[in-house]
């Protein structure tokens, strides 16, 4: 696992600094690595197709015009990328936020209350074919959004703990108490769709 | 900072989702427009000789017609060389120490196909009409001369190398 994870941040590495001196093959190349689990990440995020697309590409632009600078010596591309996703998206809900009167949650709150994903949509819209994978997916979408980070992270992307709380900008007893809190709360709204699928 | 990965506890609810994700894609239009984003800002390096445009061509045209021109004007006006004329064959001029005297005239020596130079001892006697000096003591004598032949043996020119 270090070896590839080495191997993989050499990688990154030397296409960020062809990119740099102006190949559009490295630039390319560096994006076809790292799309799909940044665009997942957006999705599961904000549960909009549109948005997470536009979040991809705004992470990318950032990275081609250097507002967003990447430090190899600070850690993966892939993380720093999910930590741009998770900030542009932050800062997508904010301005959304300021249109729509959602109730407030503080950052440790276990609250079930609508913490909609969708921003231009409702996340109950379905977005995938499979049953058991859409229940889930929408049981995610209705998490607080600092739950969802870690719990995306985590079971999707299955970063470690410290790898999250590099992300999300906190220490990993946060990581670790939001985690809980995340998974308990998607077994209880997931606990009525799993009756119901038992008994069907 | 310790990794504490735990890769075992991750919650088989998630299996399905994660099969399915992993489908998905960025749509292609974003990396379309991405790398033409990228082509913005990174614009082809100029070469540094390259093709001119017509106008490019008009004006080295018109500069090279000029400079031809000058050129041209510069030849036509300078004064013709000595040695391009047909009078000064330069079988006359061999000998920078001594002048040839025609014994023909120049029409005909220019006109002689394959001349030949002769070393011969020439009667003083035969000098006279020359300007050679002759008195009673030399009228005797022979000068050494280089006579210029015709193909046919007749004289043409001759210069005097040692006249005493």
């Amino acid at each position: 696992m270090t070896t590839t994870t080495t191997n993989n941040n050499s990688a990154d590495t030397d296409l960020l600094r062809r990119m740099r001196s102006g190949a559009a093959d490295a630039f390319a190349a560096l994006y076809r690595r790292h799309q799909g689990p940044l665009y997942r990440f957006a999705l599961l995020r904000c549960g909009s197709a549109d948005t997470a697309a536009d979040v991809v590409q705004e992470a990318f632009m950032g990275l081609l015009t250097e507002r967003f600078r990447f430090d190899p010596l600070r850690g993966q591309l892939q993380h720093f990328l999910f930590g741009v996703a998770r900030n542009l998206i932050l800062k997508h809900e904010t301005a959304h936020r300021r249109h729509q009167a959602l109730p407030g949650t503080d950052d440790d709150d276990d609250s079930d209350g609508p913490e909609l994903a969708a921003d231009d949509a409702c996340p109950l819209v379905r977005l995938l074919d499979n049953e058991a994978a859409e229940e889930v997916r929408r049981a995610l979408a209705l998490l607080a959004p600092h739950y969802r980070d870690a719990v995306i992270l985590y079971e999707m992307h299955e970063l470690s703990y410290a790898e999250i709380a590099d992300i999300c900008q906190v220490d990993i007893g946060t990581v670790r108490s939001r985690l809980s809190r995340g998974r308990a709360a998607l077994a209880k709204r997931l606990a009525g769709w799993r009756t119901t699928a038992s008994a069907a | 900072m310790m990794d504490i990965r735990k890769t075992t506890d991750r919650d088989p609810l998630f299996d399905a989702l994660r099969a399915e994700l992993s489908r998905l894609e960025t749509p292609r239009g974003v990396e379309a427009e991405l790398l033409q984003a990228f082509a913005r800002l990174h614009p082809p390096r100029r070469r540094r000789f390259h093709v001119p445009g017509p106008r490019g061509w008009l004006l080295a045209g018109g500069l090279s017609g000029l400079v031809a021109g000058a050129l041209a004007l510069a030849v036509a006006l300078q004064a013709p060389r000595v040695e391009d004329t047909p009078q000064a064959h330069p079988l006359v001029a061999l000998d920078e120490s001594a002048p040839f005297i025609a014994l023909d005239s120049a029409e005909r020596i220019a006109a002689e196909p394959a001349p030949r130079m002769v070393a011969a001892d020439v009667p003083r006697t035969s000098l006279a009409a020359l300007g050679v000096p002759l008195t009673p003591e030399n009228a005797g004598e022979s000068v050494r001369a280089e006579l210029l032949v015709a193909a046919d043996g007749q004289p043409l020119a001759l210069r005097l190398s040692a006249v005493e």
